[in-house]
């Protein structure tokens, strides 16, 4: 007996933290062309800075603390490692996977693999349409929205955000244009990292913060991506709900071990009928 | 002992690995210079002068390994002021088994190739220890299983072939048949204290917990109460809410779990976030370390969890409380308390040092029978019971021998009110049961009430 | 061979194979590596206690070499060669543990071979379409689907801890070294013959400008399938003796997406591309692993310290510090290639 609702409800719930997570990637990837293979550490530092931060502030200051943080890491990473390169694809890959192997082991070091829960902002839940919610899976499901608001308007309305938009396109004609594409590339990676950030609280208190929860969200965020299309915002969102309901079903019929596999082969499916995914460009170079 | 002292210890120890190493160079250096060949790093089998060296295995990753290596580090220190092994120093080769049953092979090996242990202790997965048991066997190192409960490691092995497997010895914790039969004899305590009459048995998926599978629903079946589900659950599961959501509809008034490898962590945030309506029964190794309440921001709190040595909350022996506290003062890093697999670590120590002077040698590779003789004939007050060794015709060889006056198996509870203030944060552990070592009543989740 | 490849080789980004069986091997070159293999054959004459780790660096040596007959040649740089070793070790494993546990090694070895062939074209197929990045997307997704198969397929697997019937090759050092010298000589060789040959430079002239390549009249296609074949046997090899020198499968040792990435780590160190140089960089890299960052820093340190070590060098010396270090003695020389 499935109740319809709850697979809409629990879906929705998960949609809304997978854009989260895919989002930054998909912003790096798309404007860019660079893949980070760090994103997945980068949601795991936001998760771990606001740990930290929790202990001597506020949980909201901490949430802000931890988005900040993870901004800013993702801005040095940029300029102290990606920057210079950027343009060899496969040191690129490997570069950043290894940073992240890094901050894993490091995180190891400190705080070892015991995994923890984070105290939410706001605690307990409601019975609803025949599973529970807690009230802050639909304040992350709000906030999730909201920032897609923001980063939607930050692209359309200020200079940055176009100039963002247009290096996306080609970065030859960006720079014609007059654009600064240093500048962009470190906003890019700010935007990327802070919602990383963003992703990474939530994921760190709705499921558990430990060393090595950077791999399922990197591998998500590079489904999601993919499926989606390269350089789609749109297409990172409606992938990312998709992926969401697939589970949530995938959990009701199939079974929890089963969870990830089918978004996994449908990535395999969209790879080999549609390279360029749901809404994107044809992967250029 | 201060922390000073305690980073002085693992310094000490780095200091000992860098030695090490630097000695097997320079050794293999003059070697090579002199074209000599093949006649060092034989191993001497224990044997020799200069101090004894002791190997332990666990994934120091985790807190329970830590935990457990803290235990030997101060074992060590304790057998030296208590004049060492056979008058000879005793120093500890530590091994990070990270969890993969390949890298503790690779451990094993070096420890006996290029440390010459006299022993070795530890490991934590039971498929670990099944996994190193052939090699360990080749070897003929004594080795004691501190940590990994699986009846197949003595039933299994030692009972199977007893030539071949007679080195190996268990002394913590009781192994897992006997745990699934007394989760069901806990049952029916609950069921006594609450009327409880219907279960959920949920275990993770991993070879320990074939027995709670097998053996306890029928227990309790037999015992006229209700088996609502039983579940064997990935241990990559981050989502708990479909298990959760699972155990409700079946209407069990008591989840009773058995997991490892799966932390719980999440589970237990979202359960008592979400007030389910069920209690959390049964074996959570996570939630023997004293920092589960702050990982799970208290959701942990009226969780319970089976725990050699009783979280140090029971008087299982005179030394059980000394030795936590003892504990308590020199580790301020997290695990702050030993956890089961410290009471087996540091036991087993003890019950080395024992048959190792009956047997006046330490050199397995000559004397092994000696030394396998005497640690049969093992009698010794530990800090989690009082252990002896099933002898060779039992069913399960080699394995400590289970019962109140011997090893006994207490469950302990996080309770938010409780006196114990040996643990930071507000909730602490009781033992609640069996009764014989109860500090205290079993509480059911106010929400619940 | 059209001349027109072989100009492209030249200019490859990576190098060119080592020309060992050229004349152009000088005095310098060939000293040192004479004297690098035979004191890697006598390991367990004047360092016996370190025979075990050079044993599983031999296995090593065959995933870092194999994996350069491929992505090191042709640029496609697989995330998924741990899926192919791994496929291979679980076949010996499945076979051990769910079928017969005494079942021959003559029989289960060449099985796990074959399975690593078959996974490994699974994969091959589909990079007959796809470029650079999604090809590496598409291995990386392979590897996690064959980890959470292994969780959910536990019943036969044994899931995380995995399975422990596989029979050790043997608990004798010296002769579990020799048993993977031996396999790994032969295939480091064969490997270098094949990137001499004709093939290798044709994949390597992939790697470089594959449209030029199809310009030249030559279906590239079938040659990246033939990459993956001459990759995909030694890998089947080294997976199921991997699996008889533990006698263990786990997917933390054999499957996860850290070894493919620990395999690819040597191959750039050593050098993509050059056959022997990822193969000799699998003994430094597991010995500063496993012997001398252990001994300094501890067992959990180390990861940081090796991987730090790695990161800097990929980000100095993109083509490899082997290969530098060849080059150097090249030019000592006086008449490098």
């Amino acid at each position: 007996m499935v109740n319809p609702a709850t697979i809409l409800v629990t879906g929705a719930m998960v949609g809304s933290l997978y854009v989260l997570i895919a989002i930054g990637f998909s912003l790096i990837y798309g404007v860019r062309g660079v893949i980070n293979l760090a994103h997945g550490a980068f949601i795991m530092l936001g998760a771990f800075a606001y740990l930290v931060a929790g202990g001597q502030v506020s949980g909201v200051a901490a949430f802000v603390i931890a988005i900040l943080f993870v901004g800013l890491f993702a801005v040095g990473l940029y300029l102290g490692l990606v920057r210079y390169i950027e343009h060899n694809v496969v040191i690129t890959f490997l570069a950043t996977v290894v940073v992240a192997l890094i901050i894993q082991q490091l995180l190891t070091l400190e705080y070892s693999l015991a995994p923890r829960s984070l105290e939410p902002i706001v605690s307990g839940g409601i019975a609803f349409a025949g599973t529970r919610v807690r009230y802050y899976q639909l304040i992350a499901f709000a906030l999730s929205w909201v920032a897609l608001g923001l980063l939607f308007l930050f692209v359309r309305r200020t200079t940055l955000g176009r100039n963002i938009l247009a290096t996306s396109m080609t970065e030859k004609g960006a720079k014609l244009a007059g654009t600064n594409v240093l500048y962009v590339n470190v906003a890019t990676w700010f935007v990327a990292g802070a919602f990383a950030g963003f992703a990474g609280v939530f994921i760190g208190t709705l499921q558990s913060t430990s060393p090595t929860m950077w791999i399922n969200p990197l591998g998500l965020a590079f489904i999601i991506v993919t499926i989606g299309g390269v350089g789609s915002i749109k297409g990172s969102i409606i992938a990312a709900y998709l992926i969401g309901f697939l589970e949530t079903m995938t959990v009701t019929f199939v079974g929890p071990a089963w969870r990830g596999m089918f978004a996994l082969l449908l990535l395999v499916v969209i790879i080999l009928a549609k390279p360029e995914g749901l809404f994107g460009r044809e992967f250029i170079e | 002992m201060s922390h000073d002292d305690v980073a002085q210890n693992s310094r000490r120890s780095a200091g000992a690995n860098r030695r090490t190493f630097l000695k097997t160079a320079g050794t293999l250096a003059s070697t090579a210079a002199l074209g000599l060949s093949g006649c060092i790093g034989g191993g001497s089998g224990g044997g020799g002068s200069g101090p004894v060296k002791i190997g332990h295995l666990a994934p120091v990753q985790l807190d329970m390994g830590k935990g457990s290596m803290n235990s030997a580090n101060m074992l060590v220190d304790h057998l030296n002021e208590d004049g060492g092994i056979l008058d000879r120093d005793v120093e500890l080769v530590e091994g990070d088994t990270q969890l993969s049953p390949s890298q503790a092979n690779q451990r094993v090996q070096e420890m006996v190739n290029q440390e010459n242990v006299a022993m070795i202790s530890g490991t934590f997965a039971s498929e670990t220890m099944l996994g190193i048991e052939d090699r360990v066997a080749d070897l003929n190192v004594p080795f004691l299983d501190t940590g990994s409960a699986s009846p197949q490691i003595t039933e299994g092995h030692v009972g199977q072939n007893y030539e071949k497997y007679k080195n190996v010895f268990r002394n913590n914790p009781v192994n897992a048949d006997f745990q699934a039969d007394l989760l069901g004899e806990y049952a029916k305590f609950l069921s006594d204290q609450h009327g409880w009459n219907s279960f959920a048995v949920v275990v993770e998926d991993a070879e320990w917990t074939n027995p709670v599978t097998n053996r306890t629903p029928g227990v309790i079946e037999d015992a006229g109460l209700e088996v609502a589900m039983t579940r064997r659950i990935s241990p990559d599961t981050t989502d708990f809410t479909p298990i959760l959501d699972s155990v409700e509809e079946s209407g069990a008034s008591c989840m009773l779990k058995a997991i490892s490898h799966i932390t719980g962590t999440a589970m237990l945030s979202t359960w008592g976030a979400g007030e389910y309506p069920f209690a959390q029964e049964g074996i959570n190794v996570a939630s023997m370390s004293p920092q589960y309440w702050s990982d799970t921001n208290g959701g942990c709190l009226y969780e319970t969890t089976a725990e050699s040595g009783g979280g140090g909350t029971a008087e299982i022996t005179d030394k059980t409380v000394p030795f936590t506290e003892d504990y308590a003062g020199r580790f301020t890093e997290r695990p702050t308390l030993p956890m089961y697999m410290g009471y087996g670590t540091y036991d087993a120590g003890y019950v080395f040092k024992e048959a190792a002077e009956a047997a006046g040698t330490v050199d397995f590779e000559n004397n092994l029978d000696d030394i396998v003789a005497e640690l049969e004939n093992t009698d010794y007050t530990g800090t989690a019971g009082q252990i002896q060794f099933y002898g060779q015709d039992h069913q399960y060889p080699h394995d400590v021998k289970y019962g109140n006056d011997f090893a006994p198996f207490p469950i302990v509870q996080w309770q938010g009110d409780a006196e114990n203030d040996m643990i930071e944060g507000e909730g602490a552990k009781v033992c609640v049961w069996p009764e014989e070592f109860a500090a205290g009543d079993h509480q059911i989740p106010q929400w619940m009430a | 061979m059209s001349k027109s490849v072989t100009s492209v080789t030249e200019e490859s980004a990576y190098g060119y194979g080592i020309p060992l069986f050229d004349t152009r091997v000088n005095l310098y070159q060939g000293g040192v590596l004479a004297v690098l293999l035979v004191s890697l054959v006598t390991v367990p004459v004047w360092a016996p206690p370190w025979a075990y780790l050079f044993a599983l660096a031999n296995i090593w040596a065959i995933f870092a070499a194999s994996w350069d007959i491929i992505s090191g040649h042709t640029n496609y740089i697989s995330f998924g060669h741990s899926f192919i070793s791994g496929a291979a070790a679980y076949t010996t494993a499945l076979l051990t543990f769910n079928v017969n546990p005494d079942m021959a090694i003559y029989i289960t070895f060449p099985l796990s071979v074959i399975v690593a062939v078959v996974a490994a074209l699974v994969f091959a197929l589909p990079s007959l379409r796809l470029s650079g990045p999604y090809f590496s997307l598409l291995t990386f997704v392979s590897v996690l689907v064959a980890t959470k198969a292994v969780f959910i397929f536990s019943t036969y697997t044994n899931g995380e801890m995995g399975i422990s019937t596989v029979s050790v090759l043997t608990f004798d050092t010296t002769m579990l070294f020799y048993y993977t010298l031996v396999p790994a000589v032969i295939i480091t060789g064969a490997l270098l013959y094949i990137s001499r040959s004709n093939v290798g430079k044709v994949l390597k002239a992939i790697g470089q400008n594959e449209a030029a390549v199809e310009a030249a009249g030559l279906d590239t296609t079938r040659f990246k399938l033939w990459g993956f074949v001459y990759s995909a046997i030694p890998m089947g090899i080294g997976g199921a003796l991997l699996a008889h020198f533990y006698g263990n499968v786990e997917p933390i040792a054999f499957l996860i997406v850290d070894r493919s990435i620990e395999i690819i780590a040597i191959a750039a160190v050593g050098g993509m591309g050059t056959i022997l140089g990822p193969a000799g960089a699998a003994y430094l890299f597991l010995f500063l692993r496993d012997e001398v960052f252990k001994a300094f820093l501890g067992p959990n340190a180390r990861w940081v310290a090796i991987w730090s070590v790695v990161l800097v060098l990929l980000v100095l010396s993109p083509q490899g510090v082997l290969k530098r270090l060849w080059t150097f003695l090249g030019n000592l020389g006086g008449d490098s290639s």
